[in-house]
C-alpha cells in the first residue's frame, strides 16, 4: 500500500501520517541513500574545484608564500599572446583530427561488425594502437621521424616522394601532420569499439526490411545505421574533441611545444607554468578557463548533436 | 539543528578546500648553521639529492667520503635533469625535503628567492679558499649579499679546436678564435678542405646547449640578454649589437654550409658525435661532452679557449652545480661536513676524471695541468665566467619553446635576424614579468 493510499483512506479525526514517517520511505532514507555519492562527487569534484577557485586567485607558487591577487591571473593569462596561440592551435588541432578519427572508426567499425570468420582478429589489430598507448607510439615516432635514419623518411625516399632528410619535428606545420596522422591511427579504435558495439545492438530485422525494401549497402548506412547509432556517435564525438582539448602527451614527446611555440597546446601552456615557473595560481587560473571553454564546446556539441525528433 | 543540503554541500566544499590548501602554510625552518661544531663530527644518514647530468661524479665522492670516514652514509638519489626543480619543488612543499642538494646553478635562484634554502654564509665565509671558488656560482648563489649555495663542481662552455684541421687549412689558431672575423676566416679555411669537414658545429634544435654555448659570445661584451634585477627584469635583446652581430655570425655559417646541415634538425642528443669524429674545426661544447669519449689521439690534437666576443672579449658560461641545505633538512650538519669535503682540493683535482671541472682557481697547480690540460682554460680566468640570475632562465633559455630557441631558428635558419630579436624581445619581458610576479 503506498502513503498516497493511506493518506487518502484515513478515517476523519485520526492524525494523518506525514510524508516522512511513511513506512516504505522511512525519513532520511534519500538523504542516506544518495549519501555516499554526494560525499564522493564534494570530495573529489567540488572541493577541488573550490580549492582550485581559490588557489587562482593567489599568487600560489609550488614553493614559498602566498597571498590574494584577485582576478589578476586571469587577466595575465587572457593578454598572454602565447597562451592565446596554444587555445587557437589546439581548436586547429581539434578541427584537424575529430572529422578522421570518427571517420576511420566508423569504418573500421563496419568492417568489424559482422561476426565473420577473422573479425576478432582484425578488431585486435585495429584497437592495438590504442592499447599500446600514445605514449608508447609517440616514442617510437620520435626515433622514426629523424631526418635519414627514421623510418618514415627511409619510405619516402624509397618511394621517391623525399630525399630522407626532412626534419619532420623542427617544422611545425609538418609536426603537426605528423602529430595528427598518429593520434587519428592511435585513437581510431576506440571510435571502432564504441561503434561497433553500437552497430550490433541494432535489430537485425530492421535491416532485413531495408534489404526487402531493396535499400543499397549506402542506403541502408545512411539510412538505417547512422540514425540508430546516433547516439553512439555523439558520444564519440565529444569523447575525441575532450580528448584532442587536453592533448599533451604525443606534442611534449615529439617537439615539447615547438620550434617556438607553435605546437604549444594549452595543456602544455599550463604545464609550464604550472611546473617549469613554478606559478601555480598562474596555471590554475587558466586551467580553469579551459574547464570553462571544455564545457562551453561540449555544450556546443550536445546542441548540436541532440535527437532532433 | 538541522542542516539543509545547500547547507552540507557547503560546509563539505570549505571542508574539502581547507584540506586541500592544509599542506601549503608554513615555512620550514633553516638550519642554525652557527652553533658549536656544526658541521663537525656529525653521525647518521645524509639524504642527497643530484641531478642526473652529475650523477657519475658524485658517485665517485660519495664513495671516496665513504672510504674517509664511517660515521655518515649518504644516500644518493639522482634525479632527471628536466624533473629535478619540479620534483625538489614538491618535495619542499610536501615538507620532507632531502639534507643535501646538488643542484644546477642555474635554478639555484628559483628557490633562493623563494626562501627555500639555509644562509650558508658564516660557513662560506669561514672557508680558507673563500676567494678562489668560483664567482660566477657564488653569484647565482647570492641574495642581499648573503650565500644560500656553495659551488660544487663546473660545466662550463668553452670552445675545442682541432688542432690538424687549423694546421691543414694554414690557420693558427689563436689568431683564428679571438673575435668573429677570426671563426669566420678559419671556418671557410676548415671547411674548404674536403667534403664532409665543417669549419663550425652547432646543435640548432637545442635551446639549452645553445644556450650554454651561444652566449658567451655575447657576454664576452659585458652585455647580457636579460637586463635589471630580479623583481624588475626586462629583455635586452632588441637593438642588442651583441646579439645581432653574432646571430649573423651563426648565421653566415649556415649559408655558407661552415656547419653540417643536420645542425637544422639537431637536439644535442648525439652532441659531440661530430667532433669525436674528427671533422669539425671547431666546437662549442663542455669538457663533459667531449674529453671522456674522446679518442686521446684526438685530444692529444686538441686545443681549448674560451669564447670569444664578435671584436674581442672572451667569456665562457659558468655553469655546474652548487650545494644548498633545503630549510627543513633532518641532518645539516652532516651535509656541511660532506661539502666540506668534496671542497677539498683533493677532490675537486679529481673532477676532470668525471667530466668535470672544479670551482676552486688554486686547484689548477703544475700538476693538474699536465694531467688535464683541456680543463684549466676556465680556471685561468674564472672572474671571465657568467652566468644570468633570473627565476625564467629555464622558461626562456632550456625550454624547445622558449623565446630564445625561437629566435635563434628565426634568425639563423630563416635569416630574419631584426623580426626575431624583436619578437624576443617581447616574449623575453613578458616571461620575464610573469616569472618575477
Amino acid at each position: 500500500m503506498s502513503a498516497v493510499t493511506s493518506r487518502a483512506t484515513a478515517p476523519a479525526g485520526v492524525p494523518r501520517r506525514r510524508r516522512s514517517d511513511s513506512l516504505t520511505h522511512p525519513r532520511r532514507t534519500g538523504l542516506l541513500l544518495v549519501l555516499p555519492a554526494v560525499a564522493f562527487v564534494v570530495v573529489f569534484v567540488f572541493a577541488p574545484l573550490l580549492a582550485a577557485v581559490y588557489i587562482s586567485l593567489t599568487n600560489f607558487p609550488l614553493i614559498g608564500s602566498f597571498e590574494f591577487v584577485g582576478l589578476e591571473n586571469f587577466a595575465l593569462a587572457l593578454s598572454d599572446p602565447v597562451f592565446g596561440r596554444s587555445i587557437l592551435y589546439t581548436l586547429v588541432y581539434t578541427a584537424i583530427v575529430t572529422g578522421p578519427i570518427l571517420v576511420l572508426g566508423y569504418t573500421l567499425a563496419v568492417i568489424v561488425r559482422a561476426n565473420r570468420r577473422g573479425s576478432t582478429l582484425l578488431r585486435t589489430v585495429f584497437f592495438l594502437p590504442f592499447v599500446v598507448g600514445l605514449t608508447t607510439i609517440s616514442f617510437i615516432m620520435l626515433l622514426e621521424a629523424q631526418p635519414d635514419s627514421g623510418a618514415v623518411n627511409i619510405v619516402l625516399r624509397w618511394l621517391g616522394i623525399t630525399d630522407g632528410s626532412t626534419a619532420w619535428l623542427v617544422d611545425g606545420p609538418l609536426a603537426t601532420a605528423l602529430i595528427c596522422v598518429l593520434v587519428i591511427w592511435g585513437v581510431s579504435g576506440l571510435t571502432m569499439i564504441l561503434l561497433m558495439s553500437a552497430m550490433q545492438g541494432v535489430p537485425r530485422e530492421v535491416y532485413e526490411s531495408a534489404e526487402l525494401d531493396g535499400a543499397t549497402w549506402w542506403q541502408t548506412e545512411r539510412r538505417v545505421t547512422i540514425p540508430m547509432i546516433r547516439r553512439a556517435i555523439a558520444m564519440s564525438v565529444i569523447i575525441s574533441v575532450i580528448g584532442s582539448f587536453l592533448g599533451f602527451t604525443q606534442f611534449f614527446i615529439l617537439t615539447q611545444g615547438g620550434p617556438g611555440s607553435e605546437t604549444t597546446t594549452v595543456v602544455m601552456s599550463i604545464y609550464r607554468r604550472a611546473f617549469v615557473d613554478l606559478q601555480l595560481g598562474a596555471a590554475t587560473a587558466m586551467s580553469l578557463l579551459l574547464v570553462l571553454l571544455t564545457a562551453l564546446v561540449t555544450a556546443l556539441q550536445f546542441w548540436m548533436l541532440r535527437e532532433r525528433d | 539543528m538541522t542542516l539543509s543540503r545547500r547547507d552540507f554541500l557547503a560546509l563539505a566544499g570549505i571542508g574539502g578546500a581547507a584540506a586541500a590548501l592544509a599542506g601549503c602554510g608554513g615555512q620550514l625552518e633553516p638550519a642554525d648553521v652557527t652553533v658549536a661544531g656544526f658541521g663537525e663530527g656529525a653521525s647518521g644518514t645524509l639524504n642527497l639529492w643530484c641531478r642526473s647530468d652529475t650523477l657519475t661524479g658524485n658517485e665517485a665522492m660519495v664513495e671516496a667520503f665513504h672510504a674517509a670516514q664511517e660515521r655518515i652514509r649518504v644516500e644518493l638519489t639522482p634525479i632527471p635533469n628536466s624533473q629535478y626543480v619540479t620534483k625538489l619543488a614538491t618535495a619542499i612543499r610536501g615538507r620532507r625535503p632531502p639534507d643535501l642538494v646538488d643542484i644546477d646553478d642555474i635554478y639555484s635562484a628559483l628557490f633562493i628567492y623563494r626562501d627555500a634554502f639555509t644562509d650558508l654564509t658564516p660557513l662560506i665565509e669561514e672557508l680558507p679558499y673563500r676567494d678562489r671558488l668560483s664567482p660566477g656560482h657564488l653569484g647565482l648563489a647570492t641574495k642581499d649579499d648573503r650565500f644560500y649555495a656553495v659551488p660544487f663542481l663546473a660545466d662550463n662552455s668553452v670552445l675545442f679546436c682541432n688542432l690538424d684541421l687549423f694546421e691543414r687549412a694554414g690557420v693558427d689558431v689563436d689568431e683564428a678564435t679571438g673575435s668573429f672575423a677570426g671563426y669566420l676566416e678559419a671556418a671557410r679555411a676548415i671547411s674548404a678542405l674536403e667534403e664532409d669537414v665543417y669549419g663550425w658545429s652547432y646543435p640548432g634544435n637545442a635551446s639549452g646547449a645553445l644556450g650554454f654555448t651561444v652566449q658567451p659570445h655575447i657576454w664576452a661584451t659585458d652585455t647580457d640578454l636579460i637586463a635589471g634585477q630580479i623583481g624588475g627584469q626586462t629583455g635586452n635583446v632588441a637593438g642588442n649589437e651583441s646579439v645581432r652581430r653574432t646571430l649573423e655570425l651563426l648565421r653566415t655559417f649556415w649559408e655558407e654550409d661552415l656547419v653540417p646541415p643536420v645542425a637544422y634538425a639537431d637536439d644535442a642528443s648525439r652532441w659531440n658525435a661530430d667532433y669525436l669524429s674528427g671533422r669539425i674545426g671547431m666546437k662549442p661544447a663542455s669538457y663533459g661532452v667531449i674529453v671522456p669519449d674522446a679518442d686521446p689521439a684526438l685530444l692529444e690534437r686538441t686545443e681549448v679557449r674560451l669564447l670569444a666576443g664578435p671584436d674581442g672579449g672572451v667569456s665562457f658560461f659558468d655553469g655546474g652545480d652548487n650545494f644548498a641545505i633545503p630549510n627543513g633538512a633532518a641532518n645539516p650538519s652532516a651535509a656541511w661536513e660532506y661539502v666540506r669535503f668534496c671542497l677539498e682540493i683533493e677532490q675537486q683535482s679529481n673532477l676532470p676524471a668525471g667530466g668535470y671541472t672544479p670551482v676552486r682557481a688554486d686547484a689548477a697547480t703544475d700538476a693538474f695541468r699536465e694531467q688535464f690540460p683541456l680543463a684549466v682554460a676556465p680556471l685561468e680566468q674564472l672572474d671571465a665566467g657568467y652566468a644570468p640570475l633570473s627565476l625564467s632562465y629555464n622558461r626562456i633559455y632550456n625550454q624547445p619553446d622558449g623565446p630564445w630557441l625561437e629566435m635563434f631558428r628565426r634568425a639563423v635558419f630563416a635569416g630574419e635576424i631584426e623580426a626575431a630579436m624583436d619578437e624576443a624581445q617581447d616574449r623575453y619581458d613578458l616571461i620575464l614579468r610573469q616569472g618575477d610576479a
